[in-house]
């Protein structure tokens, strides 16, 4: 139930990057929508995520005759398409661009339109690749354009230099981050990870947490189950690793996290892949072709790579204004072959057609070291934003890690039981 | 006046009150007291993704004849005021604890989880008092500071000054706490210019330098507006007082101490009510400069249950909780003006 990459804050500068991102993006060869019948004033809404920006010039291109089609781009994009979706009369967005976090939640309270149908009818038109399908039950309810995932980075030349490989474990992490804190003199801090109060610190715990073999919830129930020994494993390696981080780590966001590594003031952290290629963007960075990117680590020799694979997508509500064909159609021009390929460098995209870069190998490598998909639970959204509260606690040493997740829990189960999710 | 123009003159405004600041207002204590769920079962699901196909066994919501989602609604009275104030003390939700036999069990939880309840809205409650009062001293004497200044210099440049002097409070406030938050990051130009003299400060990584930021935001951005005001009410002040004054001997400070100012005073305290109203409801530094780290405010409180919890019930009992604060707040100046008007002044 998150907006990805990191929800509301990282989205707030949405606006001030999209300059950039669109200095970035190749010529777009904007979508045709020709033979699109129909009419209707079609809105949509998304966050500001380069792709979402990319994607939103095709839409808008679909204005033509009888058809207007209207983007919203804005940081509150999870909040408006749930309050639209939800709401008893006509949805105000006729679709949205919506993470799979935030695609649970709405699946589960049964407020997406299945889109079986309109993928038979036009599978050839847009060519629709199988793997673009997100569904339930055999129902297509999402189409999915991109995937995600937090992978790491880390300076090969500095790495090079000091006879350093890249970490495949934190404990490796950890040792290379004490080499380079001694012998490296433009490196003061040598780690930069997300650690900001809210969703980034709790997508880090569950990435970890996940990785220790912890299990978010009692099987087959909302009871939260995370406040175990995995937890307090989790939260006492995070801990561990402040002593290389910026003391203004707990208040370090995706943007600053990028902007540490751009300035050549970190050497290395897990961050989304969706940054990656900012890192070789020359108006921005000092580290163009520094940065490699390689699988998450795992918390635990031989453990799996500690991160979750996260995809974005299209939906569109059951209380749909207009006519549903129509909109696919614009939905299906915007995500065609040639936006993939317009934009190939500015994400990690699904369809065929894309050519992979080396910014999505963190990603490719993390799959292949066994990374999971991030949970589907509809309350998960509920959890991750009561962890995302305490955990800086802890950080802070105001908090123990068994308090805090305790307090975490009981709040996060109140929370559950007042949404009906806990009997 | 007649019964029928009075009406005709206030009752658009009436009308325009009732819908704009009455019906929200009514709507949102309706909320507040009652809460609505979602009626959901067990389900056993086939997902399929770019990441391949797994069952899950989940929850989904039940759905009517229509397929709307099946809502429970009722009225819970004060709970979530209680909830919100920190004075649930009811452990009347159980956690399974996995290792309970070890901690102690679910009330062991429930009393983490009450304390910190209560001493997250009392953080939040008590910075924004800090936040509001450290704030307005400095927004009332820099701004009369400025207005004076500018009354003094020459008219070519006042054009100038006045322009520039409104610019923080022009900026919306999410870039302009964006604008600071840059200026003070790692490797941000306050930080930068600081260690070449030997100081080494990271502004977002404890209490007061976080708080510190936040306020100096507050004053920063808020500063243009009384300054403007109080410019505004020096080009008023009787000319004919302070040419007595004069003529009587008075010095330059008792002019500005016995004329100036006291002519200056209903709009300082104009200013001052608004914003106290304003500082109350600060959100946007804390958003954006600590992301909630460290500090927090009441209105940020009401953000995060909105955004985080997802809840518009307890969302909206947080939101009359702010309202409530900011008429206690209020209640010594609304009284002053009160009996001000009552007078005739």
């Amino acid at each position: 139930m998150i907006f990805k990459p990191n929800g509301i804050r990282r989205n707030l500068l949405a606006a001030a990057c999209a300059t950039s991102v669109l200095a970035l993006t190749p010529s777009l060869s904007l979508a045709s929508c020709a033979d699109i019948k129909g009419k209707g004033d079609i809105n949509i809404v998304g966050s500001g995520m380069p792709s979402v920006v990319h994607i939103s010039k095709e839409l808008e291109a679909c204005s033509k005759g009888t058809v207007k089609v209207s983007v919203k781009i804005t940081p509150e994009a999870r909040v408006e398409a749930e309050r639209a979706f939800a709401s008893d009369g006509k949805s105000a967005f006729d679709a949205a661009v919506v993470s799979g976090g935030v695609y649970s939640g709405l699946s589960s309270r049964g407020q997406i339109q299945p889109m079986t149908d309109l993928v038979a009818k036009y599978k050839t038109k847009f060519k629709i690749e199988d793997n673009m399908l997100v569904k339930s039950n055999g129902e297509v309810m999402a189409i999915a354009y991109q995937q995600n995932a937090q992978n790491l980075y880390y300076r090969k030349d500095l790495f090079d230099k000091h006879g350093l490989k890249a970490p495949t474990t934190y404990a490796e992490m950890l040792a290379a981050a004490a080499v380079l804190k001694a012998k490296e003199p433009s490196i003061d801090f040598p780690i930069a990870q997300t650690f900001s109060k809210g969703f980034d610190i709790s997508t880090e715990f569950v990435n970890m947490f996940v990785g220790f073999g912890g299990k978010m919830f009692k099987a087959g129930s909302a009871q939260p189950a995370f406040n175990d020994e995995a937890g307090i494993k989790t939260i006492e390696l995070m801990k561990s690793m402040l002593p290389f981080m910026t003391p203004n780590a707990l208040a370090s966001n995706t943007d600053d996290v990028m902007n540490q590594f751009q300035q050549g003031k970190a050497a290395m952290g897990v961050l989304w892949a969706s940054r990656a290629a900012r890192m070789d963007d020359p108006a921005a960075s000092k580290i163009v072709g520094k940065m490699e990117f390689v699988a998450a680590p795992a918390v635990m020799a031989g453990g799996k790579s500690a991160t979750h694979l996260w995809w974005d997508g299209v939906v569109m509500p059951k209380n749909l204004a207009n006519d549903r064909d129509v909109v696919f159609q614009v939905l299906m021009e915007a995500l065609d072959e040639e936006t993939t390929k317009s934009g190939n460098d500015s994400t990690i995209w699904i369809r065929s057609v894309y050519k992979p870069t080396r910014f999505g190998t963190g990603v490719t490598l993390s799959a292949k070291a066994g990374a999971p998909t991030w949970p589907t639970e509809p309350y998960m959204g509920l959890a991750t934003g009561e962890l995302g509260k305490v955990i800086p606690e802890v950080l802070g040493g105001t908090m123990t890690a068994k308090q805090a997740l305790d307090a975490a829990a009981v709040a996060y189960a109140k929370a559950a039981t007042e949404k009906g999710f806990i009997k | 006046m007649k019964t029928k123009s009075f009406v005709q003159f206030v009752g658009p405004s009436v009308v325009l009150m009732v819908l704009l600041l009455a019906v929200p207002l009514i709507t949102t204590f309706y909320l507040s007291v009652r809460n609505c769920s979602m009626e959901m079962e067990l389900v056993k699901i086939e997902e399929s993704s770019p990441f391949g196909v797994k069952e899950v066994l989940t929850q989904r919501a039940k759905l009517d004849a229509s397929g709307r989602a099946i809502q429970n609604c009722s009225f819970v009275g004060l709970d979530y005021y209680k909830k919100v104030l920190g004075l649930d003390v009811s452990v009347d939700t159980v956690v399974d604890q996995p290792d309970a036999a070890k901690s102690g069990g679910s009330n062991v939880v429930g009393a983490a989880k009450d304390q910190k309840a209560g001493n997250e809205f009392i953080g939040a409650l008590k910075f924004t008092m800090i936040y509001t009062f450290v704030t307005l001293p400095f927004v009332l004497g820099i701004g009369f500071l400025l207005a004076l200044g500018v009354n003094n210099v020459t008219q070519k440049l006042k054009g100038f000054i006045i322009s520039a002097s409104l610019l923080p409070f022009i900026i919306t406030p999410v870039v302009a706490a964006l604008s600071i938050k840059w200026l003070f990051r790692d490797n941000g130009l306050v930080p930068y210019l600081l260690s070449h003299v030997g100081i080494e400060v990271f502004w977002m990584a404890q209490a007061w330098s976080a708080r510190v930021l936040i306020i100096v935001y507050g004053i920063w951005h808020v500063v243009p507006f009384a300054f403007i005001v109080l410019y505004a009410g020096l080009q008023s002040v009787p000319q004919d007082s302070l040419e007595a004054a004069t003529i009587d001997g008075a010095s330059g400070w008792q002019k500005l101490r016995y004329v100036t100012l006291p002519h200056l005073a209903p709009l300082l305290l104009f200013i001052t009510l608004i914003h106290l109203m304003d500082a109350y409801r600060v959100f946007e530094p804390v958003l954006v400069l600590t992301q909630g780290a460290f500090t927090t405010s009441v209105q940020y409180l009401t953000y995060h249950i909105l955004l985080q919890e997802n809840n518009p019930y307890k969302a909206s009992a947080a939101a009359v909780l702010t309202l409530i604060g900011i008429v206690f707040l209020l209640i010594p100046l609304l009284v002053k003006t009160w009996r001000e008007q009552k007078r005739g002044f």
